[in-house]
């Protein structure tokens, strides 16, 4: 009998499963928040960054930290509740939509999480959120940015970053602001000369939106598409969507594109002597470290959208004392990514604050009325306050983008400067893009 | 026309350096009747190899070649008598789950030691450099010198196989096993070697590739699926089969160019509305089903 | 009447082995009245489904030896097919699931036809291929949602619905995929010893001589190659409703055709038991390892590494898999 065990060891390997319980602990002074990211995977490092992001604003809120001009930083807990203290429950998706919502069920029913924060993937997002919905759990979400999300009445989404509509608008505004002589630097550019743009978008649902959102507003602000190609990501080659760009001779390219993607298709860009005035980048990959790193000075002129770069710092007292302590914790600035997660998180905590209770109906309540003033934030926003009707409901209607211009600073390192939003422009924009 | 020569040039470039990396599994599967699914990881690990080494000694990438050949031949061979050698004694179904484990394994030590964020290299010779011989024809030094190394490399195997007295015990062995024992061949030593020199040729093109390419420890399973459709169009086990057909799926992968040039030739607007990027690889694809449904055996299949 | 006998006669095989299959069994049943966490109940649903899968693999990769590597385009058809008719016609599940299985029996004679002249690894590669073509025109076609795919929406329907299959409460999915697994393992006990079953092996065996015997070899492979099919799709259209948010990437990538092969291998190709064994060893691995190792330890990749392992000790040691080693050891008590 005893050598049947082989048998019984894939029995009883389901049944492993079966005594698999899990005893729910009671409520104690912990508020627990359930966080989603990409901890493994194709996007482990951003989910790095994520989740730094989110740690350091659990750090502000539950501590006491006087050098820090922010509501939360100032109360060491949650004042409404008790002086509770956040936790929270890592999970990782790996970039995996179903796996995500497996995830958010554990959460909700094992873990019982007041609600949710994550997913970055657009994709995993959706799940999660739809569980969410199901269950009528609170969802904040901070850096997908797919405009569908919000575009499907939810009751219990909420997100705060700006979506690709936004930043698509950004990019337009900027060609309109060229056209009129507001950009920083550069005299009012004729718009024949950069009437004519192509686009190449990665053909996951990401890259496919940017790309119809492009083609929106090029016919609403009076651009010509010429050309706007999908390819499929992580190709192995790129030569002939970048010869497919280079036979419409473009003003201006437009890419949404993961980091070694981006990293070939410039390479490819630069290996073909292709070049146009104007080379956008849609974040991700245009904003990753590693294209920084490893295209050098090839990067100086390049444009790409982002909610945060290390100089906002200079244009926001509060964002510069939180990028020194991540700094100092996480050994670089803040990126696009940890910030983002972070005022999701700093939104997690107001909410609570002000709803004053943990109840699901509560929360939801405060969720579809607060405003949280731009002052807070570290992010370059007017404030949060979400919509609570129409075709983007649970959409932050006050966030905003930015545009940075990869440029050269005075040291010799390549830094991101500000050229969109106008006001806040910190370097004169380099225009027309000097060729490789 | 710029369009028609400029994509012509880049899909046999790119053709060669395809044929590069399916010459491993070639040689392989001609041995031994056996698919590799973890090809792909093998030209990961060249990738690997080649970057690392020339981070830690400061070398030019190009000189890391035959490090990552070294490193390939033995991981080759390790890999067949630590592994391999047991699989071949069950049918079909346990060597595409034995090799399919292999490729989960090395893919996931990638991950474990060198972590997912995408790596390049950021100077060498052949980085960033490429030549411009006019009429749109734009040579990239890293595709030039992969081709220029494929051609080598065919050269090399077709000689060492049909030159040399190992080669020709190695051919006896692909072709009947039984009766090359009776002969005193060591077949245990052809196969081992041939794993040997499928590892070495992939790896070096890893090596090669990294100049140009990012290197993640994902990169593995598209350049499988390309190693396969070309080893399968070819003929299985034929190793002038892989170059030519290394060739055509180069060629195929540059449809979207030459739907572009028929485009501007026709002035078509219902060709022009139509995107063929998103098609790149399903081409490959397609091409080697309806190549199939006529030759079953392959354009140059040579085993039954 | 002699069929559905024939489904329910599983006296061929030994005490043992129906004493164990019946303790789990009940085990499995009684399951979702204790207390579980809701992470082991969408466990064991997965394996249901895997195991489903392989049930349907291993006739005619187990059986028939004609090893695919492209099934998930079968489920990615079921699936889809039951998600847009649902979302767009408000089609209860139980009229868009057979609607699914006629589908993709249609799409699987398309590619059969051709497929089945290939053998071997060919055969192997061009499942693939095809199966990679179509997910190609799936990312692209708008009407099914191209790339972005298609969610359920699932606060149009009030749970418990049992026509769409919408449940806030998993413990309805968990019956509903338990009794498909029991209709499953039945109709495999009967084929397994139908005609078709006998025929195939024969084809396994020999091609030349099941030919010379006037088997319809062709045919043969096609009518299994439909009752494969059948299982894979069904079982879609059930992960359409289950999981209700479906893209190509998800339902019908390589990985996931690679995987339903490797239950069954693993398991034991051929073999009544091997699937499901293979699916009671890889998705507890899969979830529990990550858990323990991946999430804990923080080590990434650990768990795939051991997971890797496994499936090469395995096939190194014992070709016909798990199930190989228990008639193994079986034959050399016996001796």
């Amino acid at each position: 009998m005893k050598k049947r065990c082989t048998v019984l060891l894939g029995m009883t390997l389901v049944l492993v499963v079966i005594v698999g319980i899990h005893t729910a602990c009671p409520a104690a002074e912990t508020i627990k928040i359930g966080v989603i990211y990409p901890l493994t995977g194709g996007a482990a490092a951003e989910g790095r960054e994520l989740r730094a992001g989110a740690e350091l604003a659990a750090q502000i809120a539950n501590n006491v930290m006087a050098d820090i001009d922010m509501d939360m930083a100032k109360r060491g807990g949650i004042t409404s509740l008790g002086g509770a203290k956040v936790e929270l429950i890592f999970k990782d998706h790996e970039g995996n939509p179903t796996l995500g919502a497996d995830l958010a069920k554990q959460l909700i029913l094992d873990d019982k999480v007041v609600g949710i924060l994550g997913c970055y993937h657009s994709s995993v997002t959706k799940t999660v959120s739809a569980v969410c919905e199901q269950y009528g759990i609170p969802m904040i979400n901070d850096s997908s940015t797919s405009p569908a999300l919000t575009q499907r009445d939810f009751k219990w989404f909420w997100r705060t970053t700006p979506h690709d509509v936004t930043f698509t608008q950004d990019l337009f505004e900027l060609f309109k602001g060229l056209t009129e002589g507001k950009v920083k630097g550069v005299p009012a550019v004729p718009k024949d000369q950069i009437k004519n743009l192509a686009s190449a978008c990665e053909k996951t649902e990401w890259g496919s939106q940017v790309s119809e959102t492009i083609e929106t507003f090029a016919k609403q602000y009076g651009f010509d598409v010429q050309k706007s190609l999908l390819y499929a990501a992580k190709s192995a080659d790129l030569s002939s969507e970048v010869r497919s760009l280079q036979a419409v001779k473009p003003d201006a390219m437009l890419f949404a594109s993961y980091a070694s993607d981006a990293i070939l298709m410039v390479k490819t860009l630069k290996a073909q002597k292709v070049s146009a005035k104007i080379i956008w980048g849609q974040d991700a990959g245009f904003e990753a470290p590693e294209f920084r790193s490893t295209l050098g000075d090839d990067v100086v002129g390049i444009l790409t959208r982002t909610v945060f770069a290390p100089k906002v710092a200079e244009v926001k007292k509060v964002a510069g004392q939180v990028n020194a302590l991540y700094k100092k914790n996480i050994g670089h600035d803040l990126s696009g990514a940890s910030a983002r997660s972070f005022t999701g998180l700093q939104t997690w905590v107001e909410v609570l604050q002000k709803a004053g209770s943990t109840k699901p109906e509560e929360i939801q309540k405060t969720a579809n009325s607060i405003t949280i003033p731009g002052d807070q934030l570290i992010v370059p926003w007017k404030g949060i306050k979400f919509a609570t009707s129409g075709s983007d409901r649970g959409q932050n209607e006050l966030g905003s983008g930015i545009i940075g211009q990869y440029q050269k600073g005075k040291d010799g390192e390549i830094v991101l400067e500000i050229i969109y939003p106008f006001e806040v422009a910190t370097a004169n924009m380099i225009y027309p893009f000097k060729a490789f | 026309m710029e369009i028609f020569a400029g994509s012509m040039v880049a899909g046999l470039l790119i053709g060669l350096l395809f044929a590069l990396i399916a010459l491993g599994l070639t040689i392989i599967f001609g041995m031994m009747d056996i698919v590799n699914f973890a090809h792909g990881e093998f030209l990961m690990l060249g990738m690997y190899t080649a970057l690392l080494t020339s981070q830690a000694t400061g070398l030019d990438p190009l000189l890391t070649l035959p490090v990552a050949g070294a490193v390939g031949y033995l991981l080759g061979i390790a890999c067949y008598y630590g592994f391999v050698k047991f699989l071949l004694r069950g049918p079909m179904v346990a060597q595409l789950l034995g090799t399919f484990g292999l490729m989960l394994l090395l893919r996931n030590l990638a991950l474990l030691f060198f972590g997912s964020e995408d790596r390049t290299i950021h100077s060498g010779i052949l980085v960033n450099r490429a030549f411009d011989l006019g009429m749109g024809v734009v040579v990239p030094a890293t595709k030039l010198a992969g081709a220029v190394l494929a051609v080598v490399a065919f050269a090399v195997v077709w000689l060492l196989m049909h030159r040399t007295r190992t080669g020709k015990a190695m051919v006896a062995t692909a072709l009947n096993r039984q009766g090359a024992r009776y002969m005193g061949i060591s077949t245990e030593r052809m196969n081992g070697l041939a794993w040997g020199i499928g590892g070495a040729t992939v790896m070096i093109a890893g090596a090669l590739l990294v100049n140009f390419w990012s290197v993640t420890p994902y990169v593995g399973l598209l350049f499988t699926m390309i190693a396969f459709a070309i080893v399968a169009l070819g003929g299985f086990g034929s190793i002038p089969g892989a170059f030519f057909a290394g060739l055509i799926v180069g060629l195929i992968t540059e449809i979207p160019g030459f739907w572009d040039f028929f485009t501007y030739l026709t002035g078509s607007r219902w060709m022009a509305g139509v995107s063929m990027t998103p098609f790149k690889y399903t081409c490959v694809y397609l091409a080697y089903f309806l190549i199939m449904l006529l030759r079953p055996r392959g354009l140059f299949g040579w085993k039954n | 009447m002699e069929k559905l006998k024939a489904c329910f006669d599983f006296s061929d095989l030994p005490r043992l082995d129906l004493t164990i299959a019946g303790l789990v069994l009940s085990a499995l049943l009684v399951f979702p009245i204790f207390p579980h966490s809701s992470y082991a109940m969408s466990t064991v649903i997965q394996f249901f489904m895997f195991a489903l899968y392989g049930m349907g693999w291993n006739t005619i990769g187990g059986y028939g030896g004609q090893v695919d590597l492209g099934l998930a385009q079968y489920l990615g058809i079921g699936a889809y097919t039951t998600a847009v008719s649902m979302i767009r016609w408000n089609t209860p599940f139980w009229v868009s699931m057979p609607i699914g299985v006629v589908l993709a029996i249609i799409w699987c004679f398309v590619v059969g036809y051709s497929v089945f002249r290939l053998k071997g690894h060919y055969f192997a590669i061009a499942t693939i291929a095809m199966s990679l073509v179509l997910k190609d025109v799936f990312e692209v076609w708008k009407f099914v949602g191209a790339s972005r795919g298609l969610e359920i929406p699932s606060t149009r329907f009030t749970s418990p619905d049992f026509l769409h299959l919408v449940f806030t409460n998993d413990t309805y999915y968990y019956c509903l995929i338990l009794a498909f697994f029991v209709i499953g393992l039945l109709y495999i006990n009967w084929f397994r010893k139908s005609r078709l079953g006998f025929q195939l092996r024969s084809i396994k065996d020999n091609e030349e001589v099941a030919r010379s015997l006037g088997i319809n070899v062709q045919w043969a492979k096609l009518k299994t190659y439909a009752v494969a099919v059948t299982f894979v799709s069904a079982v879609g259209s059930f992960h359409a409703c289950y999981v209700k948010n479906i893209e190509p990437e998800d339902t019908m990538s390589l990985d996931l055709s690679i995987l339903i092969a490797l239950m069954a291998m693993l398991g034991g190709a051929g073999s009544l038991w091997g699937p499901i064994i293979g699916a009671g060893i890889l998705i507890p691995l899969k979830s529990y390892l990550k858990e323990w190792l991946g999430a804990r330890a923080g080590l990434v990749g650990i768990d795939v590494v051991i997971y890797g392992a496994i499936i090469m000790f395995i096939s190194a040691v014992e070709p016909r898999g798990v199930w190989g080693i228990v008639q193994r050891v079986r034959r050399r008590k016996r001796a």
